[in-house]
């Protein structure tokens, strides 16, 4: 093949990525929620109290400026990493993928020391405020030692980007990324089996309503597993995990002890889980996470090819940064998407209960019991907001009588 | 370099046993148990005033120094005695040279250093439980663990009753644990303010054991480290310990297919070979990494010379069949062995990383006595894992690479 016709080719073959890219992002965009729905513009003040909106502003205050002071130490100890990473090198004797896997993992180590003051300064705020139970010590190893989690994973990626850096040098990315996605897949199964302090749900009650909303959804038998977190603090939270046979829906025991939350509040979380589940919520996190990674993969091989691609291992530190600034700068884009499956989840859940009100009551609690302000600004809600604002969640249920 | 510390031991033992006194040595110990008891609660009130007198005149009154010698060097004989380190039955007094094992002290009070002293019990902290993995509970005080001497002992009693001789190498192995220890004594009864070195390769340890098929050769390590790969240390090696997991499964299967094959023909497939070979230098250099005895990080493959400590085994030989059918049997006193060995190393592996961390040094002493263990843990593993018939030796020398007679006698060790 000429010169020309390998450039024609590659050129046909990006353009088919790209085609490929853009109509799976199209794909992935679909969601059941209406697209003619007319939310009411409500107010944060007719649904909580000056006292309320005032502690939970607060909180979330002292939240903002130190999440603001963590990026900004963690960008710049990424910047000094990538600057003089590569002198680790020298501490390495596990040749080219060993060294990458030594320096991934320092990168990782260094983030961790820039971010810890910050991480400390956090739960010394979530303690006064008695939304954490945990203790400082704990907190420091319970970080430093789940970091070893963060390694092996990070390990993972570096050894399959260095592998196949080694088979096709910069065009690392178009294999590594299915690959990576493959072994996000295997992640997301075996998660559940990684989730600590689980036990079965116990309530009879509860119970029974989970298998009447899996019913009312068209789910099979899907488990609804408790976490116990009570020790470490007092927010509620719900998860959906696991694919295929390994699904289930994980409740903290902060939800449903003390009667915290009313029986039909629990029922809506429970809806909104298995709404998850309807919607194979999971699987499109990891398409979209395969529609995100490529171009940051794609910019990170065409960043460090001044380091001789990652290929080389000293080409680790940089593109640790290069990844860490691309993951901050589509940040926005990535929890508008998380937001979009919320919603569809928040939208499906008075489908299941035909109770709205109960999901208003439950968006309210949640604010309150967590500080969560319910109507934040714009930019911390792109930079931060994996979930609509508790305001934009009432008004949907606000808006459901009239779909 | 053992000269070089003021506290030395001596030994001027063969290996030969009485049955007799070995089957009631502990009995014929009693006396010797009961009179240490009180010497002991003695010792503990001339401390006290040894202590202060040191403080304030930077020496230890000369009663005090010759009464408390006179107790650490008696504590050794009767270690000895018991653990069939030696044979002869040892006098009650601690006399200079009245026993074949002899820990040598200064006769003379020595000038020490005021802050030392003043803080003494804390600095000895670390010695004390090093002393305590290679000693045992009952003579430092710390644990109630075996330790190294009494698990040796405890072996070291069948093998002595059944050829009326003390294995050479668990010989070897419990001077070092009794030279630790008798520096330790010094070291806590204020006789000496030099801490206690924990090197393995000194004297009265032959400087060469006989020629073994699986050695740790060991490269130029200039001891510096970074103080970011020691810090993260235990979490940089999670990636080998899963992979080493792994191997390890895959090494199971390859030596239970490997035991049928070498039942039957007297010898594991060169392949096999090659295989738990690789499989072995790797969890070496990890486990070298994990105690920080290694600074480098180290590939994942196990090959030959890829790590500054390194295994070497011999290519594949003709295995008695008898020892390969009972292997798993056979590698339980070594297993206790290496157990016991390996605390003393994961404690020296403690010491060494907070050191490590404060200075960007790991010390000499204890990248030796890690070394040791990670080496008789090779040879262990080895011989579990059918790559030699030959058991593992437990003397701290390291092994001749040829099978040429060891440099120096074991039998007949240099004093200084």
């Amino acid at each position: 093949m000429t010169l020309r016709g390998r450039q024609l080719a590659q050129l046909a073959g990006f353009a088919l990525l790209a085609a490929a890219w853009v109509y799976a992002i199209t794909r992935l965009l679909h969601t059941t929620v209406p697209s003619n729905l007319h939310l009411p513009d409500l107010k944060a003040e007719d649904y909580f109290t000056p006292r309320q909106l005032e502690r939970a502003r607060d909180f979330e205050r002292f939240v903002r400026i130190d999440y603001v002071l963590s990026q900004v130490a963690l960008l710049a100890a990424l910047v000094g990493y990538a600057l003089r990473g590569e002198r680790l090198t020298r501490e390495s004797a596990a040749g080219r993928v060993g060294t990458g896997l030594l320096l991934g993992m320092l990168g990782l180590g260094v983030v961790w020391f820039a971010q810890l003051p910050f991480g400390v300064a956090n739960l010394w705020w979530e303690r006064r405020h008695n939304i954490s139970h945990q203790g400082y010590v704990s907190y420091v190893i319970d970080s430093f030692f789940g970091l070893g989690g963060t390694f092996l994973s990070v390990c993972l990626v570096i050894a399959i980007v260095m592998g196949f850096a080694g088979l096709l040098r910069n065009r690392w990315w178009i294999p590594g990324v299915p690959a990576i996605v493959g072994v996000g897949v295997l992640v997301a199964f075996i998660t559940p089996f990684l989730i600590p302090s689980v036990h079965r749900l116990h309530d009879p009650q509860l119970r029974a309503d989970a298998r009447q909303l899996q019913r009312v959804e068209g789910l099979p038998k899907i488990p609804v597993e408790v976490q116990d977190v009570h020790e470490f603090t007092t927010a509620p939270n719900a998860e959906s995990v696991g694919l295929g046979p390994t699904r289930r829906v994980i409740l903290w025991d902060t939800l449903i002890r003390r009667n915290r939350f009313t029986r039909d509040q629990i029922r809506v979380v429970l809806a909104h889980e298995f709404g998850h589940q309807k919607h194979q919520h999971i699987w499109k996190g990891l398409a979209w996470t395969a529609v995100f990674l490529l171009p940051i993969a794609f910019l990170v091989a065409l960043a460090t090819r001044g380091r001789g691609g990652l290929y080389d291992p000293r080409a680790v530190p940089l593109a640790l940064l290069v990844f860490v600034v691309l993951q901050l700068a589509t940040s926005p884009l990535q929890n508008s998407v998380s937001s979009r499956m919320e919603s569809e989840a928040d939208w499906t859940a008075p489908n299941a209960t035909r109770d709205p009100v109960a999901a208003m009551r439950l968006f309210q609690r949640l604010s309150t019991t967590s500080l969560t302000d319910p109507d934040p600004p714009g930019w911390w809600q792109a930079l931060v907001g994996t979930h609509p604002s508790i305001m934009d969640r009432i008004e949907m249920a606000k808006g459901w009588p009239g779909r | 370099m053992d000269s070089q510390h003021p506290v030395w031991l001596t030994c001027d033992e063969g290996l030969e046993r009485s049955r007799l006194t070995v089957f009631f040595r502990l009995l014929l110990a009693l006396p010797h148990i009961v009179w240490f008891a009180f010497w002991t609660l003695a010792v503990l009130f001339v401390l006290i005033f040894n202590w202060f007198a040191t403080l304030f005149t930077a020496k230890p009154p000369p009663f005090a120094h010759r009464f408390l010698t006179a107790y650490a060097r008696y504590s050794t004989h009767l270690a000895a005695y018991v653990s069939l380190t030696g044979d002869k039955f040892p006098d009650f007094v601690g006399r200079p040279g009245s026993y074949a094992i002899d820990l040598h002290l200064p006769e003379e009070p020595q000038v020490q250093n005021r802050w030392k002293t003043g803080f003494r019990a804390i600095l000895a902290l670390p010695a004390w439980m090093l002393d305590a993995a290679f000693v045992g509970g009952s003579r430092s005080g710390y644990s109630n663990s075996g330790g190294v001497l009494w698990t040796n002992a405890f072996l070291a009693w069948f093998a002595c009753l059944a050829t009326g001789r003390m294995p050479e190498g668990l010989r070897d192995l419990n001077l070092y644990a009794l030279r630790y220890s008798g520096q330790t004594h010094a070291y806590t009864l204020l006789i000496t303010d030099r801490y206690p070195d924990a090197d393995p390769f000194v004297a009265p340890v032959p400087e060469q054991a006989p020629h073994h098929p699986v050695r740790l050769p060991t490269g130029e390590d200039d001891l510096s480290r970074s103080r970011l790969t020691v810090f993260f240390r235990i979490l940089l090696v999670i990636p080998h310990l899963v992979w080493l997991t792994l191997w390890g499964i895959a090494a199971f299967f390859v030596v239970l297919v490997g035991w049928f094959i070498t039942l039957f023909t007297a010898q594991l497939p060169e392949g096999f070979h090659n295989f738990l070979t690789r499989y072995v230098r790797y969890g070496t250099h990890v486990g070298a990494y994990l105690l920080v005895a290694g600074g480098l990080f180290p590939g994942f493959a196990g090959a030959p010379g890829s790590y500054p400590i390194d295994v070497d085994v011999d290519p594949r030989a003709r295995q008695n069949r008898w020892k390969t059918g009972f292997r798993l049997v056979l590698a339980v006193p070594a297993a206790a062995v290496s157990g016991a060995v390996g605390t003393a190393a994961f404690l020296a592996a403690i010491f060494s990383w907070w050191v490590a961390l404060i200075t960007g040094r790991m010390p000499r002493n204890l990248r030796q006595s890690i070394l040791f263990s990670l080496r008789y843990s090779a040879q262990l593993n080895s011989y579990a894992l059918l790559l030699t018939d030959r058991y593992p030796f437990a003397s701290p020398a390291p092994p001749a690479a040829s099978a040429a007679p060891p440099a120096v006698s074991p039998a007949v060790p240099v004093a200084e």
